[in-house]
């Protein structure tokens, strides 16, 4: 298994999808060029380090002047780049995913993220490519459905651009048999709009 | 190739009844395999005959179907010996094969590419057999089970667990409910669950199919088989293993959580059959199958019954499966305020209290079945056996036709009246009322 780092997965599952504005920059001035193009808080992300929050390697609410503070840690500690994006403050997370059964071949799954995601493991499962309305009928398979349905009065899930991150992750997995495995992690959803924050892509050993 | 002959033979040859020992379980095959009238002869390397029935060394014509039931190390003999003669399908029931590991998966390979390359389709090994009605009564019991249903009817069943064969059967023979076809497919060397299900579902007999699952090797085209299938019958099915078997190696957040389970019900999902989350629901599945209950959608019901407690468990699961329990309409308030004592309260549950005069029951229940705003009926009543509970029940649904299923205990003259009406009962008040959901599902 070869995981893709951020930038690479994103790019491989193309242009439909909704991200954050974001940039690999390869200088500090660079990074803070685009800090100064964004309205509110930053994240700054080293690049190619797998569990990089663990790591202590994503920064979070940073301004504009602040990112070139943090540009030489995050630069040396990845693989030289640092991935900026505008922080999404938002009221829910979800996971989008993509794998392989052995019988039942590509999957993409939807589930509810965040920190309870491992404890409940509230993931439904869709046959990719998914058919018209199946996204709809797998998320009223959740347990914590309601969820998407607004809360405290907040806007639904649009469930029509949740389900182009579906498409995204079905179309990389059907076209694709080096990738194994995908995550969309987290999906983040601001004002009802899900926002890719996070993705990783698998690869199988051989490529 | 065909496999009408697994479920429609005339012609059927044992292996593996003895000479001299008539308890043996191949006696009992054949004894079975005999009992169905079918042209039936044994083969065994000596005899003539075994107990009453011609008895050759070799197979030595084209039968339509071969049952097996030789001890392991001797079916490879068996199985070639069938295909020599042009037997058409073949049914190994003996055990030792891929379910003991690598060497008898290779056994299982070879009889596999035995009956393949004479053109013979196998089921098993390690199964328990077939039983199928052959029409006018007449029944086909090519399986070691003793017991096998005698009523006809529009039920089949697939199973990749023999042992789950012999629950299904006491089920029918509790539930009163009539049998089409049963196999076991054990190992599914040849013929495997999904190759069944779509005969089934081709076999103007079978009104509904339930399927024991323990594991799907060809997802794909098991979800278009199912999927044809369902869109002619409902199917019902029961998968087994749903726990994921522990944590597996994966470099994704979705790879290690991802269970094999979700694989199988997004199958389902898309192939429209009904997936029960256990036996005791698969079960009622099958009932509300048999009595072509599935296919209607409802979501308003009553529950109409002279028992306060059952009745709000009843009230309580159709909340939470997602039903509505309407308010009765103005009009139908009023026909029923004279008709039961003033205490009684005309809400939904509906409860006409055990003071309610007997004749009165009649037009009480006839009138919410006639309410507009009620879509189906769930009649709970524990304890009093007064008829005419049952008998507004019947003509309710005589009249209007509407779904109902019911709970009632110790009350044989209501239940009576039910059975009659072909009103299901099942085994408590939740189950009453997630049997009426079928249509939409869970």
């Amino acid at each position: 298994m070869k995981a893709l780092n951020e930038w690479d997965s994103k790019q491989r599952l193309g242009d439909s999808l909704p991200r954050p504005a974001e940039t690999l920059a390869t200088s500090s001035a660079q990074a803070q060029e685009f800090a100064a193009t964004v309205n509110g808080p930053i994240v700054a992300k080293a690049s190619g380090v797998a569990h990089k929050t663990d790591a202590g390697l994503v920064r979070l609410g940073l301004g504009p002047t602040d990112v070139g503070d943090v540009w030489d840690d995050l630069a040396a500690a990845g693989d030289g780049t640092v991935l900026l994006a505008e922080q999404i403050d938002a009221e829910l997370e979800l996971i989008v995913g993509g794998y392989r059964d052995k019988s039942f071949g590509p999957l993409v799954t939807i589930g509810i993220g965040g920190i309870a995601a491992e404890i409940f493991s509230d993931i439904v499962a869709i046959l990719a490519p998914p058919e018209d309305g199946e996204v709809a009928e797998a998320v009223s398979q959740l347990a914590g459905r309601r969820l998407l349905e607004g809360i405290r009065g907040g806007p639904p899930v649009d469930l029509a651009a949740l389900g182009r991150i579906v498409e995204a992750v079905a179309r990389l997995l059907c076209s694709d048999p080096a990738v194994a495995e995908i995550d969309c992690n987290p999906v983040m959803v601001r004002s009802g709009i899900p926002i890719v924050a996070d993705a990783l892509v698998v690869l199988n050993e051989q490529e | 190739m065909s496999i009408d002959g697994l479920f429609t033979p005339r012609s059927i040859a044992v292996y593996g009844a003895s000479a001299t020992d008539s308890s043996r379980l191949g006696n009992t095959l054949l004894e079975n395999a005999a009992s169905g009238g079918s042209d039936v002869l044994a083969v065994h390397p000596s005899a003539d005959v075994i107990d009453g029935i011609q008895a050759v060394a070799s197979l030595n014509r084209p039968v339509d179907l071969v049952l097996v039931s030789v001890p392991g190390h001797r079916v490879e003999s068996a199985v070639a010996d069938a295909a020599a003669a042009g037997a058409k399908t073949g049914i190994v029931l003996s055990s030792g094969f891929g379910e003991t590991g690598e060497e008898g998966r290779g056994a299982q390979d070879r009889i596999a590419g035995i009956a393949g390359a004479a053109g013979m389709r196998l089921v098993g090994p390690n199964c328990m057999g077939v039983v199928s009605h052959l029409g006018d009564g007449r029944w086909l019991n090519g399986s070691y089970f003793w017991a096998t249903p005698d009523t006809p009817g529009g039920l089949s069943f697939v199973s990749q667990s023999g042992a789950f064969g012999g629950m299904f059967f006491s089920h029918l023979r509790r539930s009163g409910l009539g049998l089409s076809r049963f196999l076991s497919v054990g190992n599914a060397a040849d013929i495997t669950a999904t190759d069944v299900l779509g005969w089934l579902g081709e076999d103007p007999q079978t009104t509904a199919i339930g399927m024991f699952i323990e594991g799907i090797d060809d997802g794909r085209r098991f979800v278009e088989v199912a999927r044809a299938t369902a869109a002619r019958k409902p199917v019902v099915v029961l998968k087994a293993g749903k726990m994921p078997a522990g944590a597996k190696a994966a470099a994704s957040h979705t790879g290690s959580m991802a269970g094999n389970h979700e694989a199988v019900q997004a199958g389902l999902r898309r192939a429209g059959v009904i997936e029960a989350a256990d036996s005791d629901s698969f079960f009622d599945a099958m009932d509300t199958a048999a009595v072509g209950l599935t296919g209607t959608v409802v979501r308003n019901i009553a529950i109409v019954t002279i028992s306060g407690g059952p009745s709000v468990l009843a009230a309580d699961t159709a909340e939470r499966i997602g039903l509505t329990l309407p308010k009765l309409g103005n009009a139908t308030m009023a026909q029923l305020r004279p008709l039961v004592p003033a205490f009684a309260a005309l809400g939904n549950p509906f409860d006409l209290t055990p003071q309610c005069p007997a004749d009165n029951f009649i037009p009480a229940i006839e009138s919410v079945y006639a309410d507009e705003a009620v879509e189906g009926i769930v009649a709970i009543n524990c304890g009093l056996d007064i008829a005419q509970f049952g008998t507004g029940v019947a003509r309710g649904v005589a009249r209007t036709g509407k779904p109902t299923t019911s709970f009632v205990l110790d009350a044989p003259a209501v239940e009576a009246e039910l059975a009659a009406a072909g009103v299901l009962r099942f085994a408590s008040p939740e189950r009453a009322v997630g049997a009426l959901s079928l249509g939409i599902g869970e």
